[in-house]
């Protein structure tokens, strides 16, 4: 019949343990710069680029 | 509480971004005078459209060629009305360089008044009159849509607005012009 | 620690319920998919466009409604039990809330599938805005406010839960999973005040014959009220997720328990006033509440981007446990063949895609070139249809065995279907966008008008070719995901039995840090009162003073329908009736017999 066996978390693959003080999320916030960088250039291309400039007729009152 | 520095930079960035979109925005409206869709319409009794003051006399300019109200030399306004499938009128002419004034109402359901390719762009409420004011530089054919659910024709709901050069706006356009006196209304 | 279905087995009955109708009804609405996105494109039509509303109605009610909630409801069953350690305090109750919520999903479906026969007058295809003057059988009305009604009583199922814990643990604080449940419930108590109010004030009466007019802004404005913080009652289990199941399957611990609870309390107070920025091109609302809305809408970012923060550093830290080193090396050291976590880190990672066409459509003036586009189903299928569906499905992966014993069937099939999702969703996403931009309207059976849109970088028609590509791909990662789940599900194959599962870690900066205000829900719920009649008092009270409570005799106007097969009257009736029932009775057994 059935063996049993627990669900798997990926525990077993932990090297070390790190505590909160020994921590610095570095790659974190390398990774929401970057995203930082990409929404600002969207933005100001968005709306300084594609939809202020281009659009013809404009509402204006 | 423990907040790590990391964290605090990543918060102030997120509030420039905040602060980005919202000044952005601000300057839209102040700056380049976009203005919104507003309450300045008014309300409308959809079951009697033609009593309405602004709507006054709106069917015998629909059946102009242009089917558009002349205000002034430059200025005209178009009073649409939204029936699940069609806009009435379906189709109105303005010269280049023209600034027009939309007053578009429903009869039956909600709808909305896309010009596609601009930002004329508006929701056509029964009960409501959508008022926006928007300026045709260059002579264009836009086609127009009812970007909202409004039956099960809804996808064959569709319009034009023709920006015609000055020369063919006065040999074609100007023989049957009614004028916002002529009309009658308040606008 | 037993496995959960051994410690809990009443209330992972319960669990187990909830999921099975979340996941019928995500068949059901995730079939109706490729039907009327071939359809749309004109690759394929298979019905008269006309019926491509019922079709429409349905994908957006199944999917957005029964599937999204269901699996809130189930879930947090699961994470009141499991975070309080303590039972239902009357299972019978617990039942009562499914029972209710089932009942209400099989009416509106009724309702809905109603309008696939001319057989009867029932018909609901309103799509899920149910905007009057368009109006459905009242049986759809019933229908959701029963559903709603079930909601309720869970939540006070669960605050009940909790008060009792907290007579029994004096002076402790809630535990992380519990906060999360009860500020959603929160949220979702003044969220649903705008709902029952269009409803039960306006459409069902009329629908009913009743009343005879409606004022179709005021019940469209109350619609939006609970429209936006529904989207926020989509997320929250998601984020619970991300918060708590993500960072243990990546190794690591949540960075700040008190951050997580700080978010949490944000939703709460921010989630509802911003409703009006569903209506910014909407007639007889002042611009000044616009940009009201729209600022508070920005300020909404503030909680996802924190959460962006705290949820890619409680990954990494997994990853420099598993020996990750550098600014982006580390990444490689995260579990990817799981598919448990790259589903969910492929589902964060589109959500951050989905925050900048958020960001536009929330732009005010920006949203003229947007508005009622593909920009915007664009936007919701990155948000709703891959943050929320995509961590749904992969969450599965690491939540089935602990509510059913069994163990999955296969970890490399399941991570094949989350990439299959990842990359039809970024093929038609990305192509809705765009042709969004090009002026293409959303929610039409057919697009080709007597002009050409102009496409953004690419035709049209090689955009309708990605969207048609990325929706096939959609549909087979679905039917993926189906065969896998019942194969796990019921064991099938499964010759080892899940008997014991790790204990949730500690986060790194425990809940001894986050500040006691923080469980002053009377405080957080009185602040976004306050907020609410700031934002909406003037606005509501304007359109009811110029247009009328009851607006100015506007009818009903019941959308027609060709019908897809006809049968003798009655025996129509009891065949949709019988489906439709077949759709809560099923999800029920399936649910009590695991």
């Amino acid at each position: 019949m059935a063996t049993e066996q627990p669900a798997a978390d990926q525990t077993d693959d932990i090297q070390r343990e790190i505590g909160h003080d020994e921590y610095d999320p570095i790659g974190t916030l390398a990774l929401v710069f970057i995203y930082f960088i990409i929404v600002s250039m969207l933005w100001i291309f968005v709306y300084f680029v594609e939809f202020l400039p281009r659009i013809s007729p404009m509402v204006v009152f | 509480m423990e907040i790590h520095k990391y964290e605090k930079i990543w918060f102030a960035a997120a509030l420039v971004l905040v602060v980005l979109f919202i000044s952005s925005v601000a300057y839209g409206a102040v700056g380049a005078g976009i203005q919104m869709v507003d309450d300045e319409g008014g309300e409308i009794n959809p079951n009697e459209i033609g009593d309405h003051p602004t709507f006054e006399g709106y069917q015998d300019v629909a059946g102009t060629e242009a089917s558009v109200t002349q205000v002034n030399e430059s200025h005209y306004e178009a009073q649409i009305q939204a029936n699940h499938p069609n806009f009435f009128p379906g189709e109105i002419t303005v010269p280049e360089g023209s600034t027009v004034t939309f007053y578009i109402t429903a009869g039956d359901v909600i709808h909305s008044y896309d010009i596609v390719g601009t930002n004329v762009n508006t929701m056509v409420i029964p009960g409501q009159i959508a008022e926006l004011t928007a300026e045709f530089e260059e002579p264009n054919e836009y086609g127009v849509v009812c970007s909202e659910y409004c039956g099960e024709l809804h996808h064959e709901m569709e319009g034009m607005v023709n920006v015609v050069s000055e020369e063919e706006w006065e040999e074609n356009y100007t023989d049957d012009l009614i004028t916002i006196d002529e009309r009658g209304g308040d606008n | 620690m037993a496995v959960f279905a051994d410690r809990y087995p009443d209330e992972a009955k319960v669990v187990r319920a909830a999921l099975a109708s979340s996941f019928l009804a995500l068949l059901i609405g995730g079939a109706m998919g490729p039907l009327q996105t071939l359809h749309r494109i004109d690759y394929l039509r298979i019905m008269p466009s006309e019926t491509y509303y019922t079709v429409l109605t349905l994908h957006g009610v199944a999917l957005v409604i029964l599937f999204t909630i269901f699996f809130l409801v189930g879930f947090y069953q699961w994470a009141i039990t499991d975070s309080l350690d303590r039972p239902s305090e009357d299972i019978r109750v617990t039942w009562l809330w499914y029972g209710l919520m089932t009942a209400g999903a099989a009416m509106a479906s009724i309702a809905i599938l109603g309008g696939f026969t001319d057989a009867t007058d029932i018909s609901a295809s309103v799509l899920f805005t149910f905007y009057a003057p368009l109006e459905a059988h009242w049986l759809f009305y019933a229908g959701l406010t029963t559903f709603i009604v079930g909601t309720w009583v869970a939540g006070a199922d669960w605050f009940r839960s909790w008060w009792n814990w907290k007579k029994e643990n004096k002076g402790e604080k809630t535990p992380l999973r519990t906060f999360m449940v009860l500020t959603t419930m929160l949220m979702w108590y003044l969220a649903t005040i705008g709902v029952a109010a269009a409803v039960l004030l306006f459409l069902l009466p009329w629908s009913l014959g009743i009343i005879d007019s409606v004022n179709p802004l005021l019940t469209r404005t109350l619609f939006w009220y609970f429209g936006h913080p529904v989207v926020y009652f989509w997320l929250l289990p998601v984020y619970m997720i991300w918060y708590v199941i993500l960072p243990q399957i990546a190794g690591g611990r949540l960075f700040s328990d008190a951050l997580a609870r700080i978010v949490f309390v944000l939703f709460l107070v921010l989630s509802v006033p911003v409703g009006i920025h569903h209506q910014y091109l909407d007639p007889g609302i002042a611009e000044g509440f616009k940009f009201l809305s729209a600022s508070n809408t920005m300020f909404l970012l503030l909680p996802s981007l924190l959460t962006a923060f705290t949820v890619v550093a409680s990954i990494e830290h997994g990853a420099r446990q598993r020996g990750g080193e550098g600014y982006f090396r580390w990444l490689t050291a995260l579990p990817w063949r799981n598919p448990a976590f790259t589903g969910m880190a492929l589902a964060g990672l589109m959500f951050a895609a989905a925050g900048f066409s958020g960001m536009v459509n929330a732009g005010m003036n920006l949203n003229y070139l947007v508005h009622n586009t593909m920009w915007v189903p664009g936007h919701f299928h990155l948000t709703v249809g891959t943050a929320v569906a995509l961590t749904i499905m992969a969450v599965t992966y690491w939540f089935l065995p602990r509510i059913t014993g069994n163990p999955i069937f296969s970890m490399r099939l399941g991570l094949v279907q989350v990439l299959t999702w990842f990359v039809g969703m970024v093929l038609m996403s990305n192509a809705m966008h765009r042709v969004g931009v090009g002026g293409e309207p959303r929610r039409t059976a057919d697009p080709f008008y007597d002009f050409e849109f102009e496409g953004v970088i690419g035709s049209i028609g090689e955009l309708h070719l990605q969207i048609g590509i990325g929706a096939i791909i959609l549909t087979l990662s679905l039917v993926l995901f189906f065969i896998h789940l019942i194969f796990s599900w019921f064991g099938i194959s499964a010759t080892t039995k899940i008997t014991s599962e790790a204990p949730i870690r500690k986060p790194l900066s425990g809940k001894e840090h986050a500040p006691a205000v923080l469980e002053n829900f009377r405080l957080w719920v009185a602040i976004a009162a306050v907020l609410i009649v700031l934002v909406y008092t003037i606005p509501i009270a304007s359109i009811i003073a110029e247009g009328g409570l009851f607006g100015p005799d506007v009818s009903p106007v019941r959308p027609d329908h060709a019908p897809l097969f006809s049968l003798s009257g009655l025996a129509t009736e009891w065949v949709v009736a019988g489906l439709a029932g077949a759709v809560g009775a099923i999800a029920a057994i399936a649910g009590v017999l695991r």
